[in-house]
């Protein structure tokens, strides 16, 4: 994945912005290999906050915000955490922004917070968190790193988005609480807002998403 | 015959490669097959010696569907009628477009799926929701999966459990009051009398104030064409007879169900109250039997028949839901390939250790 030959980045003394890695890896981490899409990872709180398209973008917001600030400071302690408990450490570090942001919630959202009930404390469990903190920012530096957390959530809240965009339009008639179709011609499909719905929606988006990415490089070669 | 034959020689060339309707080969295909035998031969083994094909066989699940459908035709009027022509047109539209993508022939299992669903639907349900409902069916039941004989579901279950749980309200409302001969020229429309099944009654405690006899010949509220075992028991014994539907599932599921039964009524009477109500004698006979979503080995069978109606007694008796023959079927085709596969292992392995 690291290629040698580049230079570092800047934040570790190297020379250019990240060694014009930033790129690759937004696109890596977003789309190449998407967390949901292709890596089938956070599936849990993708089926279960997406009834409605708010939830699914303030889900979005708490994984890019938790993703980013726990891959920052793993990296930057990346040097002084010992091998034996790096998991331990990782998932202390990451916990500490859910928390944040779980208290943000309830101070200021708190409709919102209950609305998404243990979900935003779940993302502690989160596949794609402690994997980017596990995978990339144990050995990468931290802006480097920053960005990788960064287009990983990307990745996984515009699916989301998408997700919770059709299952509310879909399973009542509005989007963001706004009524789209009308009462008059449109019966709600409550197939949509229940879980059930949340898996056929969830494959759809991403059999099209995996469509149009193409199959993978790797697997082309072989 | 021989002016189709001609229509459909004069035709071919549109359809064959480099003609402007190539897209559609498929369909061209079906209505030829439909018309006149397939001429292919296959060209290696094995070569069945059975003069059933496919399409014979489906073909024989439709006449042992007509007694069911007739008697619900009789029933809920020419509204059905309808529906299974929108069923059609719709799960058709479905299947034609992944013929036409995937290059291959249009199946005839879609013939059986597309009559079944509406007969399982309440009589009285908005026509939209048919069309949805059946492509949803063969969309998500059957050609994700593979086509016909790669379905893990059976199509028509897929279709009725989309509906029931997307639209509760119109499915659970939309049960039409059995009606006398003057039905025939009636259209049933959503204003019609909406009755409560039996098996709703009996939810609310009330249920032993419907008659047997009009359980078993079919004069109670009910999703189109369940509601008359007599005519249920004529299509299905001719398909038992024909060795179309085998009796291993049928008796597994009807037996188990009365077991059932027994341990929690009171009198035979109600036992019979019991198989005569609801989808279960549909279901054990039309959709429990499906070739290709029921188990294949014989033994298989049998237990993928228990699980069904031991399911469907545990829904009725101990759940919120009224009927549970649906979810039921589902759950016996979820187990089916499982129930297969440790057979076949036992097997194995009893052949290893004897040779």
């Amino acid at each position: 994945m690291a290629d040698m030959k580049q230079p570092a980045c800047v934040s570790c003394g190297g020379a250019g912005l990240c060694g014009g890695k930033a790129l690759a890896t937004l696109k890596d981490g977003s789309w190449t290999t998407n967390p949901l899409a292709v890596q089938m990872l956070g599936i849990c709180s993708a089926l279960a906050v997406t009834n409605r398209l708010e939830n699914s973008l303030v889900m979005g917001a708490a994984l890019i915000f938790v993703c980013v600030g726990s891959n920052l400071i793993v990296s930057l302690l990346r040097k002084a955490i010992p091998t034996r408990i790096r998991m331990i450490v990782e998932v202390a570090v990451i916990a500490t922004f859910v928390i944040v942001f779980d208290q943000f919630l309830k101070a200021f959202y708190w409709d919102m917070s209950k609305q998404l009930g243990p979900y935003v404390g779940l993302i502690i469990t989160n596949c794609i968190v402690m994997g980017r903190a596990e995978a990339f920012a144990l050995q990468n530096p931290p802006l480097l790193s920053m960005i990788d957390g960064l287009a990983n959530g990307i990745g996984y809240a515009v699916i989301l988005a998408i997700i919770g965009f059709f299952r509310e339009l879909l399973g009542a008639g509005e989007v963001m609480g706004f009524r789209l179709l009308s009462d008059g011609w449109y019966t709600p499909n409550q197939l949509m807002i229940l879980a059930p719905g949340a898996f056929f929606a969830l494959g759809i988006v991403i059999a099209i998403f995996n469509h149009f990415k193409g199959p993978d490089p790797e697997e082309k070669k072989q | 015959m021989k002016i189709i034959r001609k229509v459909f020689d004069g035709l071919q060339p549109l359809f064959e490669d480099g003609g402007r309707l190539k897209t559609f080969k498929a369909v061209y295909e079906a209505l030829d097959n439909f018309f006149f035998a397939p001429s292919a031969r296959t060209p290696n083994a094995p070569h069945l010696r059975d003069p059933l094909d496919l399409k014979r066989y489906m073909s024989m699940v439709i006449v042992g569907l007509a007694p069911a459908l007739l008697a619900a035709l009789y029933l809920n009027g020419p509204r059905l009628l309808a529906m299974i022509i929108v069923s059609y047109m719709a799960g058709g539209a479905v299947e034609v477009a992944f013929a036409a993508i995937r290059k291959k022939e249009i199946h005839e299992g879609f013939l059986v799926t597309g009559l079944i669903f509406p007969m399982v639907l309440p009589g009285a349900l908005p026509l939209w929701m048919v069309a949805v409902g059946v492509a949803f069916g063969v969309f998500v039941g059957k050609e994700l999966f593979g086509g016909v004989g790669r379905n893990v579901f059976n199509p028509a279950i897929v279709a009725r459990c989309f509906l029931a749980l997307a639209y509760p309200r119109a499915m659970s409302g939309g049960y039409v009051a059995p009606g006398g001969p003057g039905r025939l020229l009636e259209w049933v429309g959503l204003d019609a009398v909406s009755g409560a099944t039996p098996l709703g009654l009996a939810k609310q405690g009330t249920w032993m104030d419907v008659p047997l006899l009009d359980m078993f010949l079919g004069r109670i509220a009910g999703s189109a064409a369940e509601t008359s075992t007599l005519a249920i028991l004529i299509g299905g014994g001719f398909l038992l007879m024909t060795r179309v539907a085998n009796w291993r599932t049928v008796a597994a599921v009807l037996g188990s169900a009365t077991v059932m039964a027994l341990m929690f009524c009171d009198s035979l009477t109600e036992v019979i109250w019991q198989l005569c109500a609801g989808g279960l004698m549909f279901g054990a006979f039309f959709m429990a039997t499906d070739p290709v979503t029921s188990a294949a080995t014989n033994l298989g069978k049998v237990i993928y028949g228990v699980i069904i109606g031991v399911v469907v007694m545990l829904i009725r008796n101990f759940t919120g839901y009224v009927e549970g023959v649906m979810f039921a079927i589902l759950l016996g085709n979820i187990a089916a390939p499982v129930i297969d596969e440790i057979l076949y292992k036992v097997r194995f392995r009893r052949l290893q250790i004897e040779g």
